[in-house]
């Protein structure tokens, strides 16, 4: 039974797959080792990645692995942060006016959804040309990225509230605001969370594509530059591993922050 | 209009609009006079507009046709003055809020200070028989003590009518059993004015001093019987012959069903 739970176990079934992706990565790098004459270039062993991290090899001017992707990172995810806050706090503004108003929800969703289906890239140059500067436009972009996963979701919290719920609020004769800070705010933080989690690593992935457009010294520059050899193209390999993890890991914060906001979630039926 | 009329409904009818613009009556001219004090059920099969009865009560919906005052105000009024207690089928809890958080939220809303929320909560808890479970979280109760906990919010804010749609339908019958048992108590010690929605005839007439038959297409009132049975009632009294000949009487005025 209880080996039984622990190959049922979350952690198993993350572990089955990186273990999965890894075995698969692994013998696609030993047939490219084989067969092509710059493996590095193809698809380089995932030792050569890890090892190349922590190897003391300056691999830009007085800069280790470690060094560059650690200074690249820094400011990527500092950007990726600052218009991930913005892209919040106005999609849940929006959110809460679009509920508030059946005029604004009308006339805003639509170009909620048109600005989901631009691409990052299309919107790249257009951004840049309004700001007029290179990193503010990485911020922006990263927000407005953010931006609809967070409207999307709360709008859909506020509207999935039990209409019971808005009905006791009413029978108690509650204002307005109480409604809200009382009964659809709190009802929505799963929603919302669930905006946040999509819009994390989507926030960090735009930050990455939009370095690449100009130079500077964020992760998707290095990532570029290593591209162009300018650098060993290990840079880049190991680039492309630690954004993976970020990704993965800005998700699970989120949850993290979820879990400690509504502790009743963690609490099992007594039966 | 009698002095101790809490509730009087004079030929009330609704009919909705649905969306493809039909007309549906769901009610005509139900005139009933509800006491203050009184337990009252209003049965029927579904669809018969029992709920739309008790929200047109309550305030969440306003008559097509007809009168309705409450305690001689409209209901907007007594809305406004926080007279209803209600409970719905589901608990409808804040899984939130501890199970004690949940019984003070309508006294948040009122602006109660906190030691008196506290403690009002508290002897809510305590009459419905919950006071160990207080720093529960909803979703760690069973069905029938999450409604207990639906009734203690209501109770909290000392409505004078509790307004009851179906409280117990969703339970088994062990615990609707013991729930019938408690909520008279309840009753008795608190002296409200009870209306009841049920489709359950047996129910309706071992908790009522009267029941109103209601019978669809459309809802109309068929028939007020008296339920002349002492009380405090217990679970005995289902099986004499007086109770028995209730729900045989109230039965079979039933019409069209
Ligand atoms: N919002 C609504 N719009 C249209 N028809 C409704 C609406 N609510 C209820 N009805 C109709 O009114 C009738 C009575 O409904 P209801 O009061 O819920 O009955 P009950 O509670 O006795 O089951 C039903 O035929 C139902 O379909
Ligand atoms: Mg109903």
């Amino acid at each position: 039974m209880k080996i039984k739970k622990f190959f049922s176990s979350q952690k198993f079934i993350v572990f089955v797959w990186v273990l999965g992706i890894a075995v698969i990565w692994e013998i696609f790098a030993f047939i490219v080792a084989a067969t092509k004459r710059t493996p590095v270039n193809v698809l380089p062993h995932l030792w050569q990645i890890i090892e190349a991290f922590f190897s003391d090899k300056k691999v830009s001017g007085k800069m280790t692995m470690a060094e560059l992707i650690g200074t690249a990172c820094q400011e990527t995810l500092l950007r990726a942060a600052i218009g991930f806050a913005i892209g919040t706090v106005l999609g849940y503004l929006l959110a809460l006016l679009m509920n508030l108003s059946r005029i604004v929800e009308k006339i805003a969703f639509p170009y909620l959804m048109l600005i989901q289906m631009i691409p990052i890239l299309g919107m790249a140059p257009i951004i840049l040309s309004i700001t007029g500067d290179i990193n503010t436009s990485r911020i922006v972009i990263a927000a407005i990225l953010t931006f609809y996963p967070v409207s999307a979701n709360t709008l859909a919290g506020f509207k999935a509230v039990e209409q019971e719920k808005c009905e006791l609020m009413y029978s108690y004769a509650s204002s307005r605001f109480q409604l809200y800070t009382k009964t659809l705010i709190p009802s929505c933080i799963p929603y919302f969370f669930t905006g946040l989690k999509i819009s994390a690593p989507m926030a960090i992935t735009a930050s990455i594509l939009v370095d690449t457009l100009q130079g500077g010294n964020g992760l998707g520059c290095m990532l570029s530059q290593s591209l162009k050899g300018g650098m060993t193209r290990l840079v880049f390999w190991d680039i492309v591993l630690i954004s993976a993890i970020i990704g993965i890991l800005s998700y699970q914060v989120m949850g993290l922050i979820e879990k400690l906001i509504c502790p009743y979630k963690r609490t099992k039926k007594a039966d | 209009m009698d002095e101790r009329t809490e509730i009087m409904l004079d030929n009330i009818g609704m009919t909705y609009k649905t969306n493809d613009g039909r007309d549906v009556t769901a009610l005509t001219s139900v005139t009933l006079d509800i006491r203050k004090g009184e337990f009252i059920s209003l049965l029927g099969p579904s669809g018969c507009g029992k709920t739309t009865l008790l929200r047109i009560i309550a305030d969440l919906l306003t008559p097509t046709q007809g009168n309705i005052s409450v305690g001689g105000e409209t209901p907007r009024q007594a809305r406004l003055k926080q007279r209803y207690g209600i409970v719905f089928q589901s608990a409808v809890l804040y899984d939130w809020r501890t199970v004690r958080k949940n019984v003070m939220l309508p006294l948040e809303i009122m602006h109660v200070p906190k030691e008196e929320r506290i403690d009002r909560a508290d002897k809510m808890l305590e009459l419905v028989g919950l006071s160990d479970f207080a720093n529960h979280f909803p979703g760690q109760l069973s069905g029938g003590m999450q409604q207990r906990v639906g009734i203690a919010r209501a109770l909290a804010i000392r409505p004078e009518i509790l307004l009851m749609d179906e409280p117990f339908s969703a339970l088994d019958e062990f615990t609707r059993e013991k729930l019938h048992d408690d909520l008279l108590r309840i009753w008795r010690k608190t002296n409200k004015t009870v209306v009841f929605v049920t489709h359950n005839i047996s129910e309706a007439v071992y908790l009522s001093d009267r029941v109103c038959v209601l019978s669809p297409h459309p809802g109309r009132l068929s028939a007020v019987v008296d339920i002349d049975l002492p009380r405090p009632r217990t679970a005995q009294l289902k099986s004499t012959p007086e109770f028995t000949a209730l729900v045989a009487k109230v039965r079979s005025s039933f019409e069209g069903v």
